[in-house]
C-alpha cells in the first residue's frame, strides 16, 4: 500500500516538473507555487478557460497595485 | 505540490490571491494607503468576477462568439501547434525542448493527476501572457 502511494507522489512530482518546464517555455509567467494551485483548482474541476482569465485579472489588479505604490 | 490536497476551492483561490501580492511592499501603504487586507479583500473579488463571468458566458450562450477553431482541439495538439508556430518564426531550439517535454509529459492516470490534460490547457490559454520583468534602474 505505502509502495502504490510513494509510486503515486513519484509521479505527481514527474508531472509538477514536467508541466513547470512546459509552462516556462510557453511563458506563462506561473511559478511553482502558483502553478501548483492552478493544479489542485484544475483537479476540482474549475475550468481552465475561466482558471486563465483569472490568473490575467489578478495580475491587471496587483500590476496596478504595484505601480500606485512607486515613490512619485 | 503543497501537502495538504484537501483544501477548497475557496481556499486555493485565495492562495492564488496570495501569489499575486508577493512583491508589494506593505509598510509604506498601509501607512497612507490600501492595508494588504483589503486589497486582498479586492482581489478575491475580481477574481471571482472573473471565474464567474467566465463560467456564466459558456453556460449560457453557448459556444462564445468568434470561438476559436482550437476550442475543442485537445490540449496536447495545442501545445504541438505552438511548437509549429515556434519552428516558423525560427525558434527551432525552444520548439524542439516543448516537444521533447510534452513527450515526458505522463498521460492519463499515469500523471497521478485526474485533470492533467486541463492544467495544459490552462498553460496554453496562459501561453505569452507573463508579465515583463519588472526594470532595475
Amino acid at each position: 500500500m505505502a509502495s502504490a502511494a510513494n509510486a503515486n507522489l513519484n509521479a505527481v512530482r514527474e508531472t509538477m516538473d514536467v508541466l513547470l518546464e512546459i509552462s516556462r517555455l510557453l511563458n506563462t509567467g506561473l511559478d511553482m507555487e502558483s502553478l501548483s494551485i492552478c493544479v489542485r483548482l484544475c483537479e476540482q474541476g474549475i475550468n481552465p478557460e475561466a482558471l486563465s482569465a483569472v490568473i490575467k485579472e489578478l495580475r491587471k489588479a496587483s500590476e496596478s497595485l504595484k505601480v500606485q505604490s512607486q515613490p512619485p | 505540490m503543497p501537502s495538504c490536497t484537501s483544501s477548497s476551492i475557496t481556499e486555493l483561490l485565495s492562495a492564488l490571491c496570495d501569489c499575486s501580492l508577493s512583491g508589494v511592499s506593505w509598510k509604506r501603504r498601509a501607512l497612507g494607503g490600501v492595508s494588504r487586507e483589503s486589497f486582498h479583500r479586492a482581489l478575491k473579488k475580481r477574481a471571482y468576477g472573473a471565474l464567474l463571468s467566465k463560467l456564466f458566458q459558456d453556460g449560457t450562450k453557448g459556444p462564445a462568439p468568434g470561438l476559436s477553431a482550437t476550442a475543442n482541439t485537445p490540449p496536447r495538439n495545442k501545445v504541438l501547434m505552438i511548437c509549429f508556430d515556434l519552428r516558423v518564426a525560427g525558434c527551432l531550439e525552444e520548439a524542439e525542448r516543448l516537444e521533447e517535454q510534452l513527450e515526458r509529459l505522463p498521460k492519463g492516470e499515469y500523471s497521478g493527476l485526474k485533470e492533467v490534460d486541463a492544467v495544459l490547457d490552462l498553460l496554453v490559454n496562459l501561453a505569452g501572457s507573463a508579465p515583463p520583468p519588472p526594470t532595475s534602474f
